[in-house]
């Protein structure tokens, strides 16, 4: 008996399992497919909507140039690490003064972090760096230069895959990991200790911070988040312009396909998109894969 | 219904008399285990046999009737029926041997049933000229009863089977020719139990004249019994000098921490202490229980007397010819000559070993503590040095309480002569350790996860930024900093196996000489009956129509089992982990044969 054997007429099929009724147990009748439902809560996205969200993905990727840039400026002694270290100062404060704005403007989250316990984690984060900076520095003294590149790039590259686009304000913990670790890295290369100081809060201030100012103004004031996000980008490829002019390219050509070309692909397959939806259970093919081993 | 007879071969030619032996309960079986001869009064030889029960603890009693005729005794019919009249049993035994033929006959006479009138009768023809081997046996049933009863003769050699201790069989199916193993047991039980019915000799002057085994040496056993009296005041002078030993060890300095923790580390105290147990059981003057107590006692005396020769021929090696100058001459120099070498492998350590890449910081720091450390031990060796050839010679001295003595002593001497080996080994082990459980918990933290230590699992979690930065920055410089020190763990890791190779050595001949069952396995060579693992039946005779006729032997124990029965237990030193689980632990950096054993922590 299949599914395909007619019964009689004369009791109608019921789609209950307690009751005895004389039909195989994988027997359907007609109004099977009338149930499907195709493509159910579908988002419809609009070219420059999903090219604005891009712009997150672009800046980081030119934060990454950006910090590359400032690293090679600090490796061929263009850039002071004084320098850096007063602009970095600068910019944090600036950006706190922002990011309490931010906040305060918008709706006040649960439970804010005091002053002194931000004034905590600053100092924390000081005093270590500034106390490992000797060690960090003789750290990859033996390792060869090319050892540090290819680590640093792997780290860079795992920062930039596993950064929480969607949700970057508490930063991801591989993702910040990695690019401290490749931070490390490329600082150990520095030539003195202050140096090493210097490129580690700099990190801090990439890597940390910023994601989280950024992801504040993406919430609170979405038109100026536009212009940040395009301003990161011409900063990242005009700073890597100045130092290695194929890499700026590069970029510029990662840049403009990540925010234009990607986006445009999103939007052209949506057409093609077909997902059915039923009162069904989806099937799940577990194969068995030792099969094939043998 | 199949009637078993165990029938001594010693009695085969045996004059005609009365069959002593033991019905076994709940088997159809009798074990025959001697004769008495004609003439006698039955009043003695009741008494007799009653005698015999109570001595022995065996339900001894009167089987049967065995006939030899000589030329001209004819007519024994009348008289041996009779016979089975005065010793009232449930079934009396006629077996007989004609002399001329090769007969061989077994009446049964069934008292229970019909009123003693039942009687079955078997014939068996047994070769005359040799016994042992087998015979031809013609046998004629009658059947008078609905139940066809046979006979089945088992011969066994009396002597084996008394001195033989039946083991269990191991893993192994019995075999079905064998009889079940509770009844062979039995059978053995009562031949073994059943000596004082042994004692008496075929030229002693008594009412009674038996034939059975008997010993043929019996001066051999006058010394045995006087070697026994003597050895009872022996033993209790030794208890008196052992109590005496194990006041002075209980006296409270002994036991205060450091000394009691000194003590079980040293290898000769642990053998002390061992073998003043060991003379314990050997000095309790009372007779060993049981087969076991009495193996065990024996195998100690016997590995203590090996030792004690193994340690004096040692003894007339070092105190001859000045060997003992000359060892201590040898040992300062290759103590300096180690420590060179260590010297040495820590400069090339602290330099760019196997074109490693080292941190070079890290290398003078760890590379400077370890050289101070050899400099510290060369100028205590040197220090030492004018003592250790008084050392040496007091300490060989030790050999003549046995080879173990002198082995641990050697492993006490190495061990103290390393000492700062294992002290690198333990810097290394806990940098190292202390590193990889740093690693892998900041791994963790890396990756944005936690131990869970309540679920005993890795959870997921959101730390908070100043510990993700702070975690990454000692990732960072642990890792790069890993292969110094693991280069360091490793090296010194090799050195402390090597040391703890020769100990390993050193222990398992000690434990090797302790425990070994020598007087067993001397058994097994020499008497190899002694020790048995059951029992194998040759068919003598098996044709169709004719009672089975087998010749019983006894298997000898395998010599493994012997070993693995009777080895005597000792502190075991032999490693505890398994080969993984050592690997595992040198990988991690745990410290294997640590001094001091941590105590478990709970989690």
């Amino acid at each position: 008996m299949g599914p395909d054997s007619a019964p009689g007429p004369a009791v109608p099929w019921q789609k209950v399992l307690w009751e005895r009724q004389p039909f195989p147990d994988n027997y359907v009748d007609q109004r099977f497919l009338e149930e499907l439902r195709r493509n159910e809560g579908l988002r419809q996205y609009r070219y420059w909507a999903v090219v604005n969200e891009a712009g997150f993905v672009g800046q980081q990727l030119s934060c990454v140039a950006i910090f590359i840039t400032l690293w090679l400026y600090m490796e061929q002694g263009l850039l002071s690490p004084e320098t850096l270290l007063s602009t970095s100062l600068v910019c944090a404060l600036l950006g706190y003064g922002l990011y309490q704005v931010l906040t305060s403007s918008g709706e006040s989250g649960c439970e804010p972090r005091t002053r002194l316990a931000d004034l905590q984690s600053a100092t924390i984060f000081l005093s270590f760096t500034f106390g490992f900076s000797p060690v960090l520095k003789t750290l990859t003294e033996s390792v060869s230069t090319d050892t540090v590149y290819a680590m640093s790039a792997m780290m860079l590259l795992a920062h930039l895959v596993s950064f929480p686009y969607a949700q970057p304000s508490p930063p991801g913990s591989l993702s910040l990991n990695a690019a401290l670790f490749a931070s490390v890295c490329l600082a150990s290369r520095l030539p003195g200790a202050l140096h090493t100081f210097a490129m580690l809060s700099c990190a801090l201030l990439v890597f940390a911070l910023w994601p989280c100012l950024l992801q504040r103004l993406r919430e609170n004031a979405p038109s100026q988040f536009t212009g940040v996000c395009v301003g990161m980008c011409v900063g990242g490829v005009g700073g890597l312009g100045s130092q290695w002019l194929g890499g700026a390219v590069l970029l510029a050509l990662a840049l403009g396909s990540v925010t234009l070309l990607c986006p445009l692909l999103l939007v052209w397959l949506q057409r093609h998109k077909d997902n059915i939806h039923g009162p069904w259970d989806e099937a799940e093919i577990h194969e068995d894969l030792s099969r094939f081993l043998h | 219904m199949v009637l078993k007879i165990f029938f001594p071969q010693c009695c085969n030619r045996a004059d005609s008399g009365l069959l002593v032996g033991r019905w076994i309960a709940g088997h159809d079986s009798a074990v025959v285990l001697a004769v008495i001869h004609y003439p006698f009064i039955p009043g003695q030889v009741k008494q007799y046999v009653q005698q015999m029960q109570a001595q022995s603890g065996v339900e001894l009693s009167v089987l049967g009737s065995w006939s030899l005729p000589k030329d001209g005794q004819e007519g024994m019919e009348s008289f041996l029926r009779d016979l089975s009249t005065i010793f009232p049993q449930k079934c009396w035994l006629q077996i007989s041997r004609q002399m001329g033929k090769t007969g061989f006959t077994c009446n049964i006479l069934n008292r229970a049933q019909n009123g003693g009138a039942a009687q079955q009768e078997v014939t068996k023809k047994k070769d005359e000229e040799d016994v042992k081997s087998d015979g031809e046996a013609g046998g004629e049933e009658e059947d008078k009863e609905e139940e066809e009863e046979k006979v089945i003769f088992v011969h066994y050699e009396q002597r084996k089977v008394m001195l033989s201790q039946l083991h269990p069989i191991e893993n192994g199916v019995p075999d079905p020719k064998t009889d079940p193993p509770s009844e062979l047991r039995q059978m053995f039980q009562t031949v073994a139990h059943s000596q004082p019915l042994f004692f008496l000799d075929k030229y002693d002057d008594g009412p009674l004249k038996s034939t059975h085994w008997q010993s043929e040496g019996r001066e051999a056993s006058i010394i045995v019994e006087l070697l026994k009296q003597a050895s009872v005041p022996l033993c209790l002078l030794l208890s008196c000098l052992l109590s005496l030993w194990t006041w002075i060890c209980n006296i409270r300095i002994f036991s205060l921490h450091p000394l009691r923790f000194l003590s079980s580390k040293l290898s000769t105290c642990v053998q002390l202490s061992y073998r003043t147990q060991h003379m314990r059981t050997l000095s309790s003057p009372k007779p060993a229980a049981g087969h076991t107590q009495f193996m065990r006692k024996a195998n100690i005396l016997v590995s203590f007397l090996v030792d004690v020769a193994l340690g004096m021929l040692l003894i007339s090696w070092l105190y001859r010819d000045n060997h003992i100058t000359m060892l201590a001459n040898t040992l300062v120099p290759a103590a300096d000559h180690v420590a060179k070498e260590l010297e040495e492998l820590l400069q090339w350590l602290m330099g760019a070993p196997a074109g490693l890449k080292m941190n070079r910081a890290l290398d003078q720091v760890l590379g400077r503590f370890f050289l101070y450390h050899i400099h510290l031990w060369i100028s205590y060796i040197h220090l030492m040095s004018p003592f250790i050839e008084g050392i040496l010679w007091y300490g060989g001295l030790s050999a003549c309480l046995g080879l173990t003595f002198a082995l641990s002593l050697l492993s006490d001497m190495v061990a103290l002569l390393t000492f700062h080996i294992y002290c690198f080994y333990v810097y290394g082990a806990r940098l190292y350790c202390m590193k990889i459980y740093g690693l892998s918990s900041l791994w963790r933290l890396f990756r944005g996860k936690k131990w869970n230590v309540l679920r005993q699992r890795v959870d997921s979690c959101s730390y908070d930024l100043d510990k993700l930065f702070i975690g990454t920055l000692l990732f960072t410089i642990l890792l790069f900093l890993l292969p110094t020190t693991a280069l360091y763990y490793l090296v010194f890791t090799l050195l402390r196996l090597v040391v703890v190779l020769f100990q390993g050595v050193l222990h398992l001949s000690v434990d090797f000489i302790n425990s070994f069952p020598l007087f067993a396995v001397g058994l097994r060579i020499c008497r190899s009956y002694r020790l048995a693992e059951g029992v194998k039946f040759r068919v003598l005779c098996d044709e169709p129509g004719t009672a089975l006729h087998l010749l019983m032997e006894l298997n000898p124990l395998k010599c493994s089992t012997v070993v693995q029965t009777y080895r005597t237990p000792t502190y075991s030193c032999y490693p505890k982990d398994s080969w993984a689980a050592l690997v595992k632990k040198l990988f991690v950096g745990e410290l294997i044969y640590p001094w001091r054993h941590k105590t478990t922590k709970a989690d």
